[in-house]
């Protein structure tokens, strides 16, 4: 791997089955909604629609 | 045979006096900016969707110009001014604001992930990433994903645009 590669990103975006979608690695999460920006490391984000904590999952879709 | 006049290879076009518009629906990830920024002209539910009677030209350019994807672009029907904006670094057809182009600054040597949750829509992720979903695999290179977030797409895990048809809100 080249030393001064900065493209390189070891970002992974998961989405697991019938649960959020996880995403680790350097994160810049805009919500533009709730006009909120931040850099973060790892999140899982809802994908059915029922969390009460969006975009956040919080386990809903388990119940 | 003879293409329509509205219709162009991969899609259609829209005129005003000034620009045309186009659209190429196979490149719509249905991040939404067209509809919430001007249901005007942009409207999904209308046939044909786009009315470009429906605001000024400076209007229809700033948000077409939002479009993250290719799926909605413009030029000038005057030849002479887009190559005006050629000479501008900008491509006359794609031709997009440059402070729209990068979304994301370095942090150290690493380009982030730029993760966008759009206002009652899905999850638009752009750049580099390993992306996996029920048993496939990809790399991605300056990629770019729509998920479903409202749980109700027909493409899962990918946006369909169903969420406006269920009127799915964030809270």
């Amino acid at each position: 791997m080249e030393e001064n590669d900065n493209k390189n990103s070891t970002a992974i975006v998961e989405v697991i089955d019938n649960g959020p979608v996880k995403i680790t690695g350097q994160i810049v999460l805009r919500d533009l909604k709730k006009d909120f920006t931040g850099t973060l490391t790892e999140v899982s984000l809802c994908r059915c629609g029922r969390s009460c904590n969006k975009p956040y999952c919080d386990d809903s879709h388990m119940n | 045979m003879e293409m329509e006049k509205n219709s162009f290879s991969g899609g259609r076009r829209y005129r005003n006096n000034e620009i045309t518009v186009y659209w190429k629906p196979d490149a719509c990830v249905h991040a939404s900016y067209c509809y919430r920024e001007l249901i005007e002209v942009f409207d999904p539910g209308r046939r044909p969707w786009v009315d470009m009677n429906g605001a000024t030209t400076e209007r229809i350019i700033e948000v077409v110009n939002m479009c993250p994807t290719e799926a909605l672009t413009w030029k000038w029907n005057d030849e002479s001014k887009n190559r005006e904006i050629s000479a501008d670094h900008t491509n006359h057809v794609i031709f997009r604001r440059p402070e729209l182009l990068e979304e994301t600054e370095p942090i150290g040597q690493v380009n982030p992930v730029s993760v966008k949750i759009m206002t009652d829509g899905p999850i638009i992720i752009k750049g580099d990433f390993t992306f996996s979903y029920s048993g496939n695999k990809k790399e991605m290179n300056h990629g770019i994903i729509s998920l479903c977030r409202c749980g109700a797409s027909n493409q899962m895990p990918f946006c369909d645009g169903t969420h406006r048809k269920i009127g799915f809100e964030d809270k």
